[in-house]
Order: structure tokens, then sequence, then C-alpha cells
């Protein structure tokens, strides 16, 4: 028989049972709904944390001078003698193309004060990207100027709640505080931010890199903070990193690089596995659907005896029955792949639009995963009915004793 | 050309054995007209069904046309009946969905003729049988004599050597019975060999050979009547 005749034949009897069909058609769509909203939930509540992480920066690195073999971990304060990190490596970090900027960052103590107000407060040492990169917001005034990192300027950016507690009800901007013995002026105030990152940002007095290293007295960085333009090369950058540090370290690899992206992938995985286990367990309701199959088969095949029988007489071979019976659970199973996409495709979308904040969408592996099952399953179960109709004995089909 | 020898065919129903047909032998020759009779239960379906390679013998040798069939795999028989065999049952056996026309398309079809080709062979066949009207009818809108006409272009539709009908007339008026009697003799006059179980005294009285079974056994059969006869 030919494919297209099979095709016609089938659909002619899927047609004649409506409510048999509609009904297989449902069971399948459901399944395929099921794994399409299911999974949006999970990769929505994936891309939402990624999202959320990607603000802090996964394009960015994190250059410590010392050497660990463990990223994510603290560099060795014992034992061998790693060089210092400097400006001028700092510098030379930003003439390759993989690194799109750069925020060199010192870190010290020191007792700041405006006239008798006097705390003692973290001071930190960067440039103008450091906004840029750890995404601060200022309430008033502007950042640190942009300009050569060498440079020692007397200005700061000073942090909410130091604001009130060193010039009270006065204005800040434009006068001036004390580091130590130095005069700064304050040309910015942060936003109280809540929560901090790794420095309490409400009490940190931020200053260019040149003078804090001038106020600690010192050459060495604390670290260096790097952003890449793609996190695709965030690797290829890592690996540039080391090498233009060790052809300025005399070959030595006495830098440790951590990349935000570890924990962000951990997470990753993690929803992966989720999303993993909720499509799984929708993807049941598909084996369901294609237990409903073979029952309903089975019931078509003993009420379609007769003309199992008859195609017999007219000489149809075992394989032409079984293929016609398999092609029509094909059908069946198509139909309800295709409602169940529509389906699925209205319902995550009527989701996205009510909640447009959480970035609902169905994985294209999942809906392929859901279209694969559904249709295996479909066959699978029909072999089993479609393999009693071509067994049949056709004198007994056609309604011999 | 049919030749059985010795065919056998016994039914276990529960304890007891029935012998559906008794060691029948029967030649049959190519554009023959028989007729088989006999009470119910007396093996003419299963002789009919055997004849058909629907059924297989527990013994005994059917050879068709010098194929020893015993021999074949169902599917080999499954052949053998698209090319060769046509049947028209009592109960005419129409797919409900399927219009005259695609009824009678379905063996052209299971054959996997070409669709060009079987259009033109199903006209044909339809307007043999004086029923290029109804072609589009589905079987509900068609009486019991036009039913049966259309599974009768179905049964021919493949051009078979042999048409076997089984009490064709048995769910038919007399009139419309002697209508559908008068179509299968044409076609026999055209060559085709043909085989008709009947009930009907008058119906099988029409027929050139007449064979009677009683009990799974060839009681009577009016061709060696006629060589003892002869002899
Ligand atoms: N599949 C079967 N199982 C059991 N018994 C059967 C079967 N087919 C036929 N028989 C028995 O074989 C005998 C002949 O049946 P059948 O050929 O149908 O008779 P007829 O057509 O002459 O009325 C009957 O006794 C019937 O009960
Ligand atoms: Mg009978």
């Amino acid at each position: 028989m030919r494919a297209r005749d099979l095709t016609v034949f089938a659909l002619h009897a899927v047609g004649r049972q409506r409510l048999r069909s509609s009904l297989l058609i449902v069971a399948v769509a459901i399944g395929i709904t099921a794994v399409m909203s299911l999974t949006a939930l999970g990769e929505g509540a994936r891309r939402y944390v990624i999202d959320e992480f990607s603000s802090l920066g996964t394009n960015l690195l994190i250059v410590l001078p010392g050497r660990n073999e463990t990223t994510g971990g603290a560099p060795p304060l014992l034992g061998e003698t790693p060089r210092d990190l400097t400006l001028d490596d700092a510098l030379a970090l930003t003439r390759t193309r993989l690194v799109s900027r750069i925020a060199p960052v010192n870190v010290g103590s020191a007792a700041v004060s405006v006239g008798s107000r006097e705390r003692d407060s973290l001071v930190l040492g960067t440039t103008h990207s450091f906004t840029d990169i750890r995404q601060l917001r200022l309430s008033t005034g502007r950042f640190l100027p942009d300009v050569d990192m060498r440079r020692a300027t007397p200005v700061c950016v000073i942090g909410s709640n130091l604001r009130d507690e060193l010039f009270g009800a006065s204005t800040a901007l434009g006068n001036w505080l004390r580091i130590a013995d130095r005069r700064f002026r304050v040309i910015g105030v942060i936003e109280t931010s809540g929560q901090s990152l790794t420095v309490d940002l409400d009490n940190v007095v931020i200053i260019p890199v040149a003078s804090a290293q001038r106020l600690f007295n010192t050459n060495s960085l604390l670290r260096i903070l790097v952003e890449v333009p793609q996190v695709a090369t965030l690797d290829k950058a890592k690996h540039t990193i080391i090498r233009i540090i060790r052809d300025r370290h005399d070959g030595e690899d006495d830098i440790t690089i951590i990349a935000q992206d570890a924990l962000l992938s951990t997470f990753d995985k993690l929803f992966l596995v989720l999303t993993l286990g909720v499509g799984g367990i929708a993807a049941i309701s598909l084996a369901v659907a294609g237990i409903l199959i073979m029952n309903v088969t089975l019931v078509s095949v003993s009420q379609r005896k007769y003309e199992i029988g008859l195609l017999k007489a007219l000489g149809a071979s075992r394989n032409t029955i079984r293929t016609i019976f398999v092609v029509e659970a094909i059908l069946i199973t198509l139909a309800g792949i295709l409602l169940g996409l529509v389906l699925g495709v209205a319902i995550v979308q009527t989701a996205a639009i009510g909640f447009p904040q959480f970035p609902l969408a169905t994985p294209s592996w999942a809906a392929l995963a859901s279209i694969g099952t559904a249709l295996a399953t479909g066959t699978i179960f029909a072999f089993i009915p479609a393999g009693r109709a071509a067994r049949m004995d056709p004198v007994q089909a056609l309604g011999g004793h | 050309m049919i030749r059985l020898r010795s065919i056998n065919r016994i039914f276990e129903v529960g304890e007891q054995t029935v012998h559906a047909l008794d060691d029948v032998s029967l030649t049959i020759n190519a554009g023959e007209y028989l007729s088989i009779m006999g009470p119910s239960g007396s093996g003419k379906s299963t002789l009919l069904n055997m004849l058909g390679l629907l059924d297989r013998p527990d013994s005994g040798q059917y050879k068709l046309d010098d194929i020893e069939t015993s021999a074949l795999n169902d599917d080999a028989l499954a052949a053998i009946r698209r090319n060769k065999i046509g049947f028209i049952f009592q109960a005419f056996h129409l797919i409900a969905r399927l219009s005259a026309a695609e009824n009678v398309e379905l063996p052209l079809m299971l054959a996997g003729q070409q669709s060009k080709l079987r259009r033109h062979r199903v006209l044909e066949t339809l307007s043999a049988l004086d029923l290029s009207d109804r072609a589009n009818h589905q079987p509900a809108q068609l009486s019991g004599g036009q039913r049966q006409r259309v599974a009768i272009a179905r049964a021919i539709a493949m051009r078979p050597q042999v048409l076997l009908a089984d009490e064709p007339t048995g769910n038919l008026d007399r009139q419309s019975g002697n209508d559908v009697i008068d179509v299968l003799e044409a076609l026999n006059r055209d060559g085709l060999t043909l085989l008709v179980v009947t009930h009907d005294p008058d119906i099988g009285g029409r027929a050139k050979r007449r064979i009677r079974m009683v009990d799974g056994r060839i009681e009577s059969d009016t061709a060696l009547v006629a060589k003892h006869a002869r002899a």
C-alpha cells in the first residue's frame, strides 16, 4: 500500500471515530502542554536567577596577587612571597582587546574626620571604572573622575551612612574631609544600597587608587577587577591576563583569577536539573497518553474486526494491517502534539504577560523532547494492538465461528 | 484449475471435535460454474474459505494453478488472494465510511496500484455493474442489491480468476437476489470460475455443476454423476 493511500485511509478511520480520536488527541496534548509549561517555569526560574547574577557582572574576573591552585579561595598568606600587583600591571591589562575595562582596588583602614567628628573607616582606592563594573549608584554628585589612574587627585566619594555621621545636617558635596593627615573634597555620595557585596558601601570612603597608595605608603594593589566584553571570551581573557602578568613578573605565574561565573554555573546546573526533573514528571503524562492510545486502539481493533477480515480477504498482508493501525495512532499523536504545542505556547505567553518580571519560556530542548516522547510512546504502544489486528484469523474476523 | 486432495479440517470446541471438512477431494476447471448446497453446518463455508486461502487444511493438498499452497506463508497466500481470488459475502462487508467507488478501489490500493490507473479501473468496473451513478454514495445510501453489486465490483476489480460467493443472496429479497446471480453468471460467461454457496434450491439449480455437502463430506457432485452416467 502506498504511503499516501495509507495516510488517507487512516485519516478516514480517525475522522470517523470522532469522540475517541479527540479524547486521545487531548490526552497527548495535555502531556505536551504539561511539559511545555512546567519546563517554562523551571527555565524561567533559571533565567531569573542568572539575570540577577548577571547584573552583578558575569563577565567579571578578579585578579589577586599570589598563586592559588583552587579557584575561589583566598591567596596564600604564608609560604612563597608573591610579587605585588602594581598599577603598571593593571595598566598592562588594559592593552588587550579581550578586556573592556579594569578597576584596580586598594583597601585600607584610616581615621576619617570632619572637624571634630572622626570615624575609623574603610578606605577604598580605585578608579572611575569601578562604578560601572560594580554598578554603584550615587545619590548626589559624581564618581571619581575618568583620568589617568596614576594621578592622585584629592577627591572622594563616601557612603551614605558615613556622610550622615560626618556631616550631619550640613551638605557634604563640595566640602572637605580628612583621611589620616590628607584632605579630600567630597564629590559624590553613594546611594544607600542596604545590601553590600564584599564591602559595606554605606560606610566606605572611595578615593583614587593612586591617592590610596600614597596614603598607605605602598605600591601594591589588593586586587584588580577586570571586565571582559563577552562571557564567551572569559576563558580566553583569563589566559591572556595570566600571560601578560607572567611576562611582567619574570615568567612567574603568581596571580590568582577568580571568575564570577563559577557560582553562576553552579546555579545554572542546579536549575537545569530542576527543569529536567519537572519536565520528566510531566513527560509521564505522555506515557499515560501512550497507554491510553494502546487501550483505545485495542477497542478499535476488536470493533473493526470485520474490516480487518475484509482487508485480509482482499489480500492485505499482515504488515499492511499493522501499518494501518500504527499510522492511525501516529496521526492522532501528531494532532495531539500540534494541539499541545498551541496550548503550551498560549499558556506560557499568557503567563508571561501576567508576570513580566519573570522570564518564562519553554526551552526548545524540552519542546523537542516532548514531541519525541509523544511520537515514540504513541507509536510503540500502538504496535501491540496493531500486531493483534495483523495476527487476526480472517475467517473468524469476518464473523465465522 | 483447482485441485483439492483429501482435505481435512477439524475444529476443537471444548470437548468436541468437529470434522468440518472430512477427506474432501475436488477438482474445478477454469471457467466452471458450481453451486454448493447442503444443510447448515455441513462445511460449505469452510470449503469456500479453504478454496479462498483464508483457512488452511489440517491435512491434504490444495493446488491452485500448479502452486502447492500448503507450503506458502501468510504473505504469499495474501498475494494470491489479492491477484487471483474475489470474495463475495452474505453480509456484503462494505466499509461504511467509504463511498462505493472507494470500496471498489480498496483491493487496487492494497495492491499498490497508482491512483490514476485505479480511478480508471474503478469507473470501468462500476459501469460494468450499472453502478456509475452510485459511485459517490455511501453504503448506507444504497439498497441491499446495490450493496451486493458494489461488493461484486470490489471482488472483480483486480480481475481475478476465481469468484467465491458465500450465500450472496442470503440478505436480499428474491428480485435483487436474482439480479445478483444474473451479474455473477454474466461474469462466469466472460471466463471467471464461479462458486456459489447457497441455501436456495432455485439459485443452486442454475449452476451447471452442483455439489451437495453433508457432515463435511461431498455427498453428491453432478459432474461425477455425469461421468458415471457416461460410463
Ligand atoms: N472456527 C470454528 N471453530 C469451531 N467450529 C467451527 C469453526 N468454523 C466452523 N466450525 C464448525 O464446522 C462446521 C462447518 O461449519 P461451516 O463450514 O460454517 O458450515 P456451513 O457454512 O455449511 O453452514 C460446523 O459444525 C461449525 O460449527
Ligand atoms: Mg456457512
